[in-house]
């Protein structure tokens, strides 16, 4: 029945909101020199008059995803009435919500829905749709509807959702490092004198000082898997290839990226899961973890919980957010970037827009978007609401406060949508009264980057998908619980795992992977 | 209405005889003896198409919306089924993305638990059909026979929660009553001095529990079916096996039990279609991402749904529904036939 | 009369309430649990799991879910509209073709059957249903998709077909001898007679509206139409999604929703009016004209 298919493709949604956490925070691609063009540009006044036709009114129709404010229809209505003035253009913002928003997006497209522009994103299946078809080519368009959009993202940036000789999406200035790494109970470490965290033995020690003071409390709670599976790619600084993120055909270091290898078979993996197995007798996790549906940080307000996996920027979220409810717990946060001292910038179509196929009228809708990144006016309103309302610009330009003086932030809160796409570095500002720590890991962050090879690799699974759908599900079923040492015999368990794996096609899969990075090497001139 | 004496004398009187029904029937003339209509079909005498449009005119007109509504929305869209056979492009769309012939089904046989999955798959809803709706028949049996207006109520109400609470709150509940941690059942067991039980590590309890809930879920739902098909039971026929002295037990199991038959037949049938189809929100709820429960708990949708997570594909998607709909119509074909063969009526077409 | 209650009876009877009363202990327990959790304090579930009675009282779920006023009002309205028109006409068009389907002299009443049925096993999935109502029916953000997709099921159709079979023959021919057309025979006869058939698929059709979010996922844009259950689940998916993905710097606590206490709180809100209503609609469940009466 078709109900069966649907809640099929519905809970895809569900699963993957888990997944697009690990793929929004691994580490991926951008221009290490990001773009860094000057405040005059950004605040000149874009109006090229000469430029293209806008006669005729047209009204767009816009794609976001996740939910809007509150305050969303005031705030468009002021947008429409100065695209009105300045372009001769409404837009009708629509948003996905974010229940399901994974099968809406893939109606929209494929019912060939009249849109006008979608946000787009690699955790939005971005390269698949584009592969497929989905988005129009933006190349001839760009310098004429779009020149400023044109002359400041990186070459680097257009490259990476360039795929064969065409351009389908403008992605977002913004370099964001989203690394992996733990939020910890800084004051229990204080209080049972453990050692600071900085490599994977203190870590351990960590745990383990934990849970021998306080036995009820288990150091990861709910679902570990998260927390492991990133401690064991960025440990052993297996770089994943392309957005995978189950690990298991993996670069063997940042430095042999063309040494592709499949993870279970080597050394390392054997050793790791012996470590693991110990862990877990340790009691350093929850036996009936991979069924639970709790997330690890759920129980440390609750005080039953030490330890949960967050990128920087909700690493700050999670943290400003228990010291202001909890004021006695205190966090302190451990990037594994300090496993091997180096950063990665986060893939340039990490946010972006895209034009769908069935759009009317591309081209107002890309001298809307050139607007939006460019002209300071547009770009605050539709990012961080209506000043004097929902924010005031702070003593310091690049600060705002939220919300503005006067307001009740009960009543007023935060303005705050799905506003990724369009983001362009000179023009954001930051939320005074954010998480101090998050500045100074930016900084840390920028001074040790390198630049991201292996996020931008396109892998298009097409002649492997059945051996790709086969390992995944032997990851699943054998590798995860190998993984995090739920299994009684290690080494058997071993054993099965990697000739499940062979008769699942790793090889072919590995293989597969290989071929493409090498070939994407090659072109790049990556050693 | 008979009255009691001449009831006695109606010739036939079915003491020790016991089946009530078919005499009832037979004392109003109303045994199954076919009608005109009948007649004149299985004597040969049917004629084309538009004479018996013609002459069932009102019928047609009747079912004609029904007709249009599935043509319209399940019809039409089932030219979807061709996804399963081609490499989707936007391009192209859907006539005309390239076509991949089986390459897309290969998925299913890859990783070789096909015949697992398919066993999984097969059993529990075995399970579930023969069980849950032989206790929804007990239920609904006690309910219509025992006395208590207000009592019968409330237990019909309270039996028809389970159905509101969505299989992500008995997930919820499942993991709090089997985690080895602090659940429910492993405190007690700690209570009585018993050593705990790893459920979320061992894969032969699931089968019991899963079934409990799906049971515990449908019931009260399964249980107005039935109990309306009781009511519809005359009173007569019991009315009869009362004045012949059968007790409660003896009408149950001469009157209501036989009337029962066709409609468990015919949801069982109906269910066969779906034989290899999952409930997947309560496999995917209570078992989740837990690998090693899988040998016992893994059904085909659960094992679809995390083949599409890493590569969403409309092709592959298709493939397998399709896969699961031509099983179940196979089954369905072979078992309305044989229950065609013996008794017509309750086929289900 | 004297009552003279039979041993059998008494064992019956006994039996029957035993099996009932665990029965619905069975059932009605997770729900208090439910209700129980749904007041509770989210830290307290997490630390303690479920009780019988919140060890930590707290209406943060609630003050969640109604954070926006109007919005769940509205929402439920649009829901008991929909309910409304949608079982009505639902049970019309249904109960007319099982009413078909059963008349013996119908002669394509087993094609139409298998037609109907045959629905229910292929299916070409989702995007071709999604295009035929939003390309060529032109519903997208209309409330007949909400309606049109949950009107008519195969499903209910063939179980009506089977409560209708149970009307005597005898009675229809005995009519058609009086010169009662098709229709009148279904409007005026076969009609009063399925009333608990009636009661129940109507009752099924009426849940599935009741409790349906996914067609409002799909269809629907503009808030004002949003019915209950949708608005439940995108409350919930929010304070999900708040968790877990990136956020940015945020620093004022619109991140701690509550989840499971949340989702309980739905369950509550979405079962509460139907607890309500269920015991009016068992009156329906009655016997319908006896045999005999009719005849004679």
């Amino acid at each position: 029945m078709k109900r069966k298919t649907s809640k099929l493709l519905t809970l895809l949604a569900a699963s993957a909101l888990t997944a697009t956490a690990v793929t929004a925070c691994s580490s991926n691609s951008g221009s290490p020199e990001s773009a860094a063009p000057t405040a005059t540009q950004a605040t000149a006044e874009a109006q090229a008059t000469s430029g293209p036709d806008i006669s005729k009114k047209v009204e767009l129709v816009w794609y976001l995803v996740g939910e809007p404010h509150k305050d969303t229809q005031k705030v468009v209505e002021e947008w429409n009435t100065m695209l009105q003035k300045d372009l001769n253009t409404t837009v009708k913002l629509n948003f996905t919500t974010w229940n399901d928003w994974e099968t809406k997006y893939n109606l929209l497209l494929t019912s060939g829905e009249k849109i006008d522009m979608i946000f787009a994103s690699s955790w939005a299946g971005f390269y698949k749709y584009a592969k497929q078809g989905a988005f129009l080519d933006l190349k001839e368009m760009l310098p004429k509807d779009a020149p400023l959009t044109w002359q400041e993202v990186p070459k680097q940036d257009w490259s990476d959702v360039t795929l064969g000789d065409n351009i389908y999406a403008v992605p977002s200035t913004f370099a964001e490092y989203t690394p992996n790494g733990l939020v910890y109970r800084e004051d229990w470490r204080k209080k049972f004198n453990l050692p600071e965290i900085k490599d994977l033995d203190s870590l351990e020690a960590y745990m383990d000082g934990v849970k021998k003071n306080l036995p009820d409390v288990t150091p990861i709670s709910g679902k570990a898997i998260n927390e492991i599976n990133t401690l064991y790619l960025d440990y052993h600084d297996f770089k994943t290839i392309g957005g995978d993120t189950d690990g298991v055909i993996v670069a063997s270091s940042y430095d042999k990226p063309r040494d592709v290898v499949a993870a279970p078979f080597t050394p390392q993996f054997a050793e790791w899961v012996k470590k693991m197995k110990s862990w877990a007798d340790k009691g350093y996790w929850s036996k009936n973890t991979l069924s639970s549906k709790q997330e690890a940080g759920d129980f440390i307000p609750a005080g039953k919980g030490a330890i949960y996996w967050r990128n920087p920027s909700s690493a700050g979220g999670f943290i400003n957010n228990t010291k202001l409810k909890y004021p006695d717990i205190e966090l302190a946060y451990f990037p594994f970037t300090r496993f091997h001292n180096y950063a990665i910038p986060n893939l340039s179509i990490n946010n972006g827009m895209a034009i769908p196929k069935s759009s009317q009228n591309p081209d107002r809708s890309l001298m809307v978007l050139d607007k939006l990144r460019n002209d300071p006016k547009y770009f605050n309103l539709m990012t961080y609401g209506i000043e004097g309302l929902h924010y005031d610009i702070a003593s310091d330009p690049k600060h705002i406060v939220v919300p503005a003086k006067g307001q009740d932030p009960k009543v007023v809160t935060p303005y705050d949508i799905a506003s990724w796409g369009w983001r362009y570095e000179p023009n954001m500002k930051t939320t005074e009264g954010g998480w101090d720590g998050f500045d100074k890991l930016t900084a840390e962050f920028k001074a040790e980057t390198k630049p991201n090879i292996f996020a931008p690799i396109y892998l298009d699974y097409d002649p492997v998908k059945t051996e790709l759908a086969a390992v995944h599900q032997v990851y699943e079923q054998y590798g995860q619980p190998l993984m995090l040492g739920l299994v009684p015999d290690v080494d058997k368990a071993l054993q099965t795992y990697q000739d499940k794996l062979k008769q699942a096609g790793v090889d072919k899969l590995l293989d597969y992977i290989k071929q493409q990075a090498t070939a994407y090497y090659d072109e790049k001139g990556v050693q | 209405m008979l009255s009691l004496v001449a009831y006695l004398q109606l010739p036939g009187h079915p003491r020790f005889h016991y089946d009530y029904v078919a005499f009832i029937n037979r004392a109003y003339g109303m045994t199954r003896s076919p009608g005109r209509r009948e007649i004149e079909v299985k004597v040969g005498a049917k004629r084309g198409f538009w004479y018996e449009l013609n002459k069932s005119k009102v019928l047609f007109l009747m079912i004609l919306p029904v007709l249009l509504y599935f043509l319209i929305f399940n019809y039409i869209p089932m030219v979807g089924i061709y996804y399963a056979f081609t490499r989707f492009d936007f391009n192209g769309g859907l006539f005309g993305s390239p076509f991949v012939g089986w390459d897309n089904f290969k998925f299913l046989f890859q990783s070789g638990t096909l015949t697992q999955l398919i066993k999984n798959t097969v059993l529990y809803n075995i399970a579930f059909i023969l069980l849950g709706n032989v206790l929804q028949i007990v239920t609904a049996v006690f309910l219509s026979q025992i006395p208590g207006k207000v009592y019968k109520r409330v237990a019909q109400t309270v039996m028809f929660l389970p159905h509101f609470i969505s299989w992500v709150l008995v997930g919820a509940f499942s993991y709090q009553m089997f985690n080895s941690d602090n659940g429910v059942v492993n405190t007690l067991l700690k209570e009585l001095a018993h050593p705990t039980y790893d459920f979320y590590l061992q894969p032969e309890p699931w089968k019991y529990i899963i079934t409990g809930f799906y049971i515990w879920k449908t019931l009260g739902y399964g249980a107005v079916i039935y109990l309306a098909a009781i009511m519809s039971i005359s009173d007569e026929y019991y009315e009869a096996a009362r004045i012949d002295g059968a007790n409660v037990f003896q009408q149950i199991r001469h009157i209501t039990l036989p009337l029962l038959v066709p409609t468990f037949v015919l949801l069982i049938l109906f269910s066969l279609g779906g034989i290899l189809k999952g409930q997947f929100d309560l496999f995917y709820q209570i078992i989740g991402g837990n690998g090693m429960l899988y040998n016992a708990t893994d059904i085909l949708d659960t094992y679809v749904f995390r083949s599409l997570t890493v590569n969403f594909d409309i092709g592959m998607g298709t493939a397998a529904g399709l896969f699961q709909s031509f099983f179940g119509f196979l089954l369905v074909l072979v078992v309305n036939f044989i229950i065609k063969k013996t008794r017509e009526d309750y086929a289900l077409f | 009369m004297k009552i003279k209650i039979e041993g059998a009876t008494i064992v019956f009877n006994a039996l029957g309430y035993t099996l009932i009363t665990l029965l619905a202990l069975f059932c009605l327990l997770p729900f208090w649990l439910i209700i129980a959790g749904s007041f509770t304090s989210e830290v307290t579930i997490l630390q303690e799991g479920f009780n019988l009675f919140p060890k930590v009282f707290s209406l943060e779920a609630y003050r969640v879910v109604f954070s926006t006023p109007g919005q769940i009002e509205r929402a439920y309205a649009v829901t008991i509209g929909i309910t409304a028109v949608g079982s009505f006409l639902g049970l019309f068009f249904v109960s007319m073709a099982g009413y078909v389907l059963a008349r013996k002299d119908f002669v394509y009443r087993n094609a139409m059957s298998f037609l109907i049925y045959f629905t229910t096993l292929f299916s070409g999935g989702l995007i071709p249903w999604y295009i035929m109502i939003t390309k060529y029916l032109h519903m997208k953000d209309s409330y007949l998709a909400l309606i049109l997709p949950l009107m008519i099921g195969a499903w209910n159709i063939i179980l009506m077909k089977n409560f209708m079979k149970s009307i005597p023959d005898s009675i229809i021919e005995s009519a058609q001898i009086d010169g009662a057309g098709d229709f009148l025979i279904y409007w005026k006869l076969v009609l009063p007679l399925s009333t608990p058939g009636l009661a129940t698929i109507g009752l099924f059709i009426a849940l599935a509206y009741w409790n349906d979010w996914f067609n409002a996922a799909v269809f629907i844009n503009t808030d004002t139409k949003f019915p209950l259950q949708f608005l439940l689940y995108k409350i919930l998916a929010s304070a999900e999604v708040l968790r877990s993905r990136i956020v940015g710097n945020l620093s004022l606590s619109n991140m701690e929703a509550p989840t499971e206490t949340l989702k309980m709180a739905v369950a509550v809100i979405v079962t509460g009016p139907i607890v309500f209503l269920y015991p009016f609609l068992q009156k329906y469940f009655v016997k319908g004209l006896t045999v005999g009466a009719v005849k004679g």
